[in-house]
């Protein structure tokens, strides 16, 4: 379980997190979504370790992060939204740093890449960016690590390989993993991120399951408009409406228009998820 | 932090390969290219003008190839651990290196190793290679660099005895125990192999250190620690200066000479210029490492 625990930090005396406290708990795929800017990227490099919190700590089974101590990080894998084009066939590149996780498994890096339709022996740098992203999102899954951080990894995929991606997650992560995705294209990762994390400039708006967002939110989908909805938006063939959920009646959770209700209702948003 | 954490040979080799690789897959190709390409080419171009100017079939000299292999290893050593490891504090290279499991002092004796010692070996051996297979074919060359520098070696007592007899006979000096004492330091090895660690770790220092620009601001950050060196310097040079200028001015007054070689720094020159190169060092040392420790991304 990794515990963060009054995190606070800042560039350059501009503060982006200020006192974040959340743990994150194992088999769960959490989304973090927000606005740009508003330290998605910073929390996901301050859990793997690349950078050092300015306040509070972060405890991941006892680890400190920024001591990159090798058994911990032998366990974690970062996927950056930025990868670099190596000089070398991808499979290559899984062979000389993938044993450096006790857990790798090479069958599997072949396969998601087959399963992404990105060719291992192609070298790194003649890959586009999406293929080159593949690369990557294949070698962290083949990893086999309990935590996995993951910066925008939809950004540069196709359309059939964002559906490709979420099944490769889905089938080749550990059940005890913990999974934190950061992204802004919510209807990629729409049917597997649960519990959501919606960050606002320095702090936690909600970090909720999918089950307690349905009980407390209701999103209709209907034609009529609801007078006390605390958000509207207008879509071909209707609207999708969110108000709160006085019924108990189950809906199906519309990110987009979760993500755009609680920016439009943080405190009331806080109140509801804090009780 | 557990030892293991900090330091395991099992994982340290295993990390070295790796590093190996990486740097064949980064840097290969122009150690191949400066080590081999450099001698042929001073070759093809020595030929040629000879045969257009003096219409002779000559090859390049001994000097002049240890020129061009000397010209080679500084750009050996001065585009390796950009190439290698510059990428480090860019952040899609960077966060996988630091993210690697491997402790930081495996990285960071892994780096010093193939910067200051495989690399530049590999260099020297395929350029001395290249030469002797140069010379092997065209007689006209001489003999290779490699045998003129083992010759030397083999000949380094013999060598020793000549400079001690000019020495005699041109500064008409009749201790030989001094005389003796300053070639010896100067002909021992330890005079000159540290030296290999204080050209090619400033180099490292600069690669991981700087963003962008690495090479240039790495020899201006030089150029300025030689200047505050040489002003810092400047007042213990000039009295040294003014014996040196004594004794030259009076060359043939022996007991000047003898106590301006027989002085402290003469007789231990040596253990100084070791001392000096440990503390250099171990400070550019110190620099790659905090560097390494204090890397964020």
């Amino acid at each position: 379980m990794i515990q963060i625990k009054d995190l606070g930090f800042s560039y350059g005396g501009f503060p982006v997190l200020k006192n974040i406290t959340m743990n994150l708990e194992e088999g769960r795929i959490y989304g973090l979504l927000g606005e740009n800017g508003v330290g998605k990227t910073t929390l996901l490099t301050l859990i793997s370790g690349l950078k050092k919190p300015l306040t509070g700590s972060i405890d991941t089974d006892g680890h400190n992060p920024y001591e990159r101590e090798p058994s911990f990080l032998s366990d974690q894998y970062y996927l950056s939204d930025e990868v670099a084009a190596v000089n070398m066939k991808a499979i290559d590149y899984a062979v000389n740093y993938g044993r450096f996780w006790e857990n790798f498994d090479l069958a599997k890096f072949n396969e998601v890449m087959q399963i992404l339709e990105n060719d291992p022996q192609k070298k790194m740098t003649t890959m586009s960016f999406g293929q080159l992203k593949k690369t990557y999102i294949a070698f962290a899954l083949a990893c086999n690590t309990k935590y996995l951080f993951m910066d925008e990894p939809t950004n540069g995929l196709d359309i059939p390989s964002k559906a490709q991606f979420r099944k490769a997650v889905m089938k080749y992560t550990r059940e005890d993993s913990v999974i934190l995705i950061s992204t802004h294209q919510v209807r990629d990762l729409e049917n597997i991120i649960d519990p959501i994390i919606i960050l606002d400039r320095q702090e936690v708006l909600l970090n909720a399951g999918i089950a307690e967002i349905s009980e407390k939110l209701y999103f209709d989908y209907s034609n009529e408009v609801n007078q006390s909805a605390l958000y509207r938006e207008m879509v071909p063939g209707g609207n999708i409406q969110v108000s709160l959920n006085q019924t108990s009646e189950e809906s199906k959770v519309n990110l987009e228009a979760l993500f755009n209700t609680v920016y439009q209702h943080k405190e009331l948003i806080k109140e509801i998820f804090n009780k | 932090m557990k030892t293991n954490e900090i330091f395991n040979f099992k994982r340290f080799g295993k990390y070295f390969g790796s590093d190996i690789r990486t740097c064949r897959a980064n840097f290969g190709l122009s150690l191949i290219t400066i080590s081999l390409l450099f001698p042929i080419v001073i070759y093809i171009i020595s030929i040629a003008f000879n045969r257009i100017l003096n219409n002779e079939w000559v090859g390049p000299g001994a000097d002049l190839r240890l020129f061009v292999f000397a010209i080679s290893m500084v750009c050996i050593i001065v585009t390796m651990p950009v190439k290698c490891y510059g990428k480090i504090t860019e952040k899609q290279y960077g966060s996988l290196w630091l993210t690697l499991p491997a402790s930081r002092l495996e990285k960071f004796i892994s780096m010093v190793i193939l910067s200051c010692i495989l690399m530049p070996l590999t260099g020297a051996a395929l350029s001395l290679g290249i030469d002797a297979v140069i010379c092997g074919l065209d007689h006209t060359c001489g003999s290779s660099i490699a045998k003129e520098g083992l010759d030397w070696i083999r000949n380094l007592d013999e060598t020793k005895e000549v400079t001690l007899n000019l020495m005699y006979e041109s500064l008409e000096i009749k201790d030989a125990a001094v005389a003796q004492n300053i070639i010896n330091q100067l002909s021992s090895p330890w005079l000159y192999i540290d030296e290999i660690f204080g050209i090619t770790l400033p180099f490292l220092l600069g690669a991981i250190f700087f963003k962008n620009g690495k090479t240039v601001k790495t020899f201006l950050a030089l150029f300025a620690f030689s200047s505050i060196m040489s002003i810092a310097m400047t007042p213990l040079m000039v009295s040294w200066a003014k014996d040196i200028l004594s004794a030259f001015e009076n060359l043939t007054d022996e007991a000047l000479i003898l106590s301006f070689l027989n002085n402290g720094f003469f007789r231990n020159l040596v253990l100084i210029d070791t001392i000096s190169d440990l503390l250099l060092n171990g400070a550019l040392l110190a620099g790659i490492w905090f560097r390494i420790k204090t890397l964020k991304h």
